[in-house]
């Protein structure tokens, strides 16, 4: 495709030299028939982009003249290093490419660089994503490209932002789901070895659970899923197994499974701090004869007239 | 190479404990007890050897300018009640040492007393209070001190007879959480030479919990007199011969004290009984009970696990009324010994399967358990969630935590300092 562009634009200049004057859109296309709209819109815009045609209007329509070639060799120089600059960007595809990288690439100074990039992204050729690695970095890509999840932090940024409040949801939502799934399974009166089985949902199933709810806007992956999961381990509330799996059971990765449980946790909140001294923050000052003690303490008189 | 800080879990290093080096909030607290129970004098000689540790009659007197007479009375309550211990060093001398665990383990005896009401109701919660407050006691001075206070509470003309006390104290004495104090061992071949300054006490193994053969006959007597002691004040003294039985005392010599850490066992079995009852079902924790009481004498407290039991024993020790099949229980077990708790294990297929208990590991997550609750009651469940990745995963840059986590980089790093500050996390430089 790429080599039909070129050869594209090799032959769109060369029509623009047959006819100084200015070739319209119908002229190219009864000279290459077998190229369609968007091929041709490309070739052209790139032309233009690159200085070398000129867009004009008439009444019959748009014409696109090749530029003067006076102005034209003057740029020319330019004119292949923001060939150069765009193709390297274009390489980089939707994860885009800082701009020091392009300046390795190319070889070009920096100041060229930051010229062309100006001016490409002007054009609407590029454009600048902000990078949600490091907040100061901006990796360039092409205009109408959906940037990698890499440098969006895909599910949970939205603009750079964190979104907490969303993550929070799917936590809750995935606690629910497990926590009735374990209570069926409990209220089941099945043998002992059923009911724990069917307590347990794969991330597969907790993935689906999620989807179908369509409380997400954007698309979630079951690998999403489990880093909410995690979370849920890490508050003590769930907990996983890995069994093995037969290659192609659904939800299996790479012959394992994971399997994710709602649990109670082992121990009530622990003595010390069910006692007003466990929460308190004075704690380290407190000392009998002291200003803050115990025998003066109001919380430790309300607590002890249960 | 950059220099990244890692967080880590905060282990607190318990500074080396010497015998008699106790924070300054701990002698206060052992002071208060020892005054409470036993009154000014002997707080003063407790206190003082806590604090200088082990030291000989002359310098106690002097130091604390105590008369030796006074000196002599405090350490024989103190040595009664197991809270000093003495020892002889060459040349005669004999020094005494506070056994400063034992003083804080006071603060424990309500809770024996009411584990023991628990599991022998009233007869062996009066049976364990009474060795509490008076250190060391006969069976017999027991049983009648015992039939006695519960014929105070009975109705008119009815009294508690002594075979109802004995056999309570017999089962205390099979379940070990009463045992045989050590006692001056009976030479043999009577030695010409001078007496030690101070008896070598011993006990041997297998008598520890061997009750001695007497026919105790009599019932309670109500009080009437008003020479006896008051009824449950504390009096420690060496045991009275009370001035209303004028017969020898038939187990003259034997002396039984609480066995303070088979209680202490106990409360590690209700703990993991307790455990699993939240965390699977009232079945599985029952099974676990009925596994834990079959070791209850057979297994160390120290052990880290118990012996192995077949699945038919633990068929036939589950408690009477218990209507689970066999081919249940042995579900129960593999749901068990595959649970993540990790709390039993499966150490072989004999006799139905053989199962243990994973002490050590059981306590180590009931250890885990408890300091998640304190972060998670004082830091909220955000800071909780940070606490458990991080122990879990041992080390952790910021950022890791950030994504594990899932909490915005400025709530996190907040939460990370404070629990830094509290030491309840550390920082460790580490290298890329």
């Amino acid at each position: 495709m790429k080599d039909n562009i070129n050869t594209l634009v090799s032959r769109i200049i060369e029509l623009c030299h047959q006819f100084p004057h200015g070739i319209t859109d119908q002229v190219i296309q009864n000279e290459m028939p077998h190229i369609e709209a968007q091929q041709r819109a490309v070739a052209i815009n790139r032309l233009l982009s690159m200085g070398q045609l000129d867009l004009l209007r008439s009444n019959t329509g748009l014409l696109y003249r090749i530029k003067d070639s006076q102005n034209a060799g003057k740029m020319k120089g330019s004119d292949n290093q923001e060939k150069l600059v765009y193709q390297i960007i274009e390489d980089a595809g939707n994860k885009g490419i800082w701009s020091r990288d392009i300046r390795y690439k190319s070889n070009l100074p920096l100041t060229e660089i930051n010229k062309i990039l100006k001016n490409l992204e002007s054009k609407k050729l590029i454009k600048a994503v902000k990078s949600v690695a490091a907040s100061k970095k901006k990796v360039y890509m092409l205009y109408n490209l959906q940037p990698d999840r890499s440098v969006t932090g895909g599910a949970w940024y939205s603009d750079q932002d964190f979104e907490s409040e969303f993550v929070e949801v799917l936590n809750q939502q995935c606690f629910k789901f497990l926590q009735s799934k374990a209570e069926t399974a409990r209220e089941s009166k099945q043998n002992p070895m059923i009911q724990r089985n069917s307590s347990f949902a794969s991330s597969h199933e907790v993935w689906k659970y999620i989807c179908e709810l369509g409380i997400s806007k954007v698309e979630l992956s079951m690998e999403d899923i489990e880093t909410i999961l995690n979370t849920l381990i890490y508050d003590g509330k769930v907990e996983m197994t890995i069994i093995a799996a037969k290659e192609g059971t659904v939800g299996s990765v790479d012959g394992h499974m994971k399997l994710y449980r709602a649990v109670s946790p082992i121990i009530p909140p622990t003595g010390l701090v069910r006692a007003p001294c466990g929460l308190c923050p004075v704690f380290d000052d407190c000392h009998e004869g002291g200003e803050i003690s115990p025998s003066n303490c109001i919380y430790m008189t309300e607590w002890l007239e249960f | 190479m950059k220099d990244f800080p890692l967080y880590r879990f905060g282990v607190f290093s318990l500074a080396l404990r010497l015998p008699s080096t106790m924070t300054q909030a701990e002698i206060k607290l052992c002071s208060l007890l020892l005054q409470e129970h036993f009154g000014e004098i002997v707080e003063k000689i407790g206190v003082h050897l806590i604090r200088t540790g082990s030291q000989p009659l002359r310098v106690i007197a002097h130091d604390t300018g105590t008369s030796l007479d006074q000196v002599k009375k405090a350490l024989c309550v103190l040595i009664q009640h197991n809270l000093v211990s003495y020892q002889v060093h060459k040349r005669g001398v004999v020094e005494y040492e506070a056994q400063c665990s034992r003083v804080l383990r006071m603060l424990r005896y309500p809770r024996y007393i009411y584990t023991t009401k628990t599991l022998y109701s009233d007869t062996g919660e009066l049976i364990v209070e009474e060795l509490l407050l008076n250190g060391k006691l006969t069976m017999s001075a027991v049983v009648k001190k015992v039939a006695d206070r519960l014929t105070e509470t009975m109705e008119d003309g009815k009294t508690m007879d002594y075979a109802e006390v004995s056999n309570t104290f017999v089962r205390l004495a099979d379940t070990h959480f009463v045992q045989r104090c050590p006692s001056v061992p009976t030479t043999e071949n009577s030695d010409p030479g001078p007496p030690p300054p101070a008896p070598t006490l011993v006990i041997n193994e297998k008598d520890m919990y061997l009750v001695p053969k007497l026919s105790l006959i009599g019932k309670g007597k109500r009080r009437r007199s008003s020479d006896e002691d008051a009824a449950g004040e504390p009096k420690a003294k060496r045991p009275k011969h009370t001035t209303d039985n004028k017969e020898p005392i038939p187990d003259d010599g034997i002396y039984w004290q609480a066995n303070l850490d088979r209680f202490h066992q106990h409360f590690r079995d209700q703990a993991i009984v307790s455990a699993v009852a939240n965390r699977m079902d009232q079945t599985s924790s029952e099974i676990v009970r009925t596994m834990l009481r079959m070791s209850e004498i057979t297994t160390s407290s120290s052990a880290p696990f118990t012996q192995p039991l077949s699945s038919n024993e633990i068929f036939r020790s589950l408690p009477v009324g218990y209507n689970i099949s066999k081919q249940v229980l042995d579900q129960y077990l593999t749901l068990l010994a595959d649970d993540p708790l990790e709390f039993v294990g499966k150490s072989g297929d004999s006799g139905g399967g053989m199962y243990v208990i994973n002490l050590h590991k059981a306590l180590a997550s009931l250890a885990t358990a408890t300091l998640e609750s304190v972060v998670q009651e004082r830091f909220g469940s955000r800071c909780a969630r940070i606490f458990r990745l991080v122990l879990q995963k041992k080390h952790l840059e910021q950022k890791q935590v950030e994504d594990f986590a899932m909490i915005p980089a400025k709530e996190a790093k907040d939460m990370l300092y404070k629990m830094l500050s509290e030491n309840f996390m550390s920082l460790q430089v580490g290298c890329q």
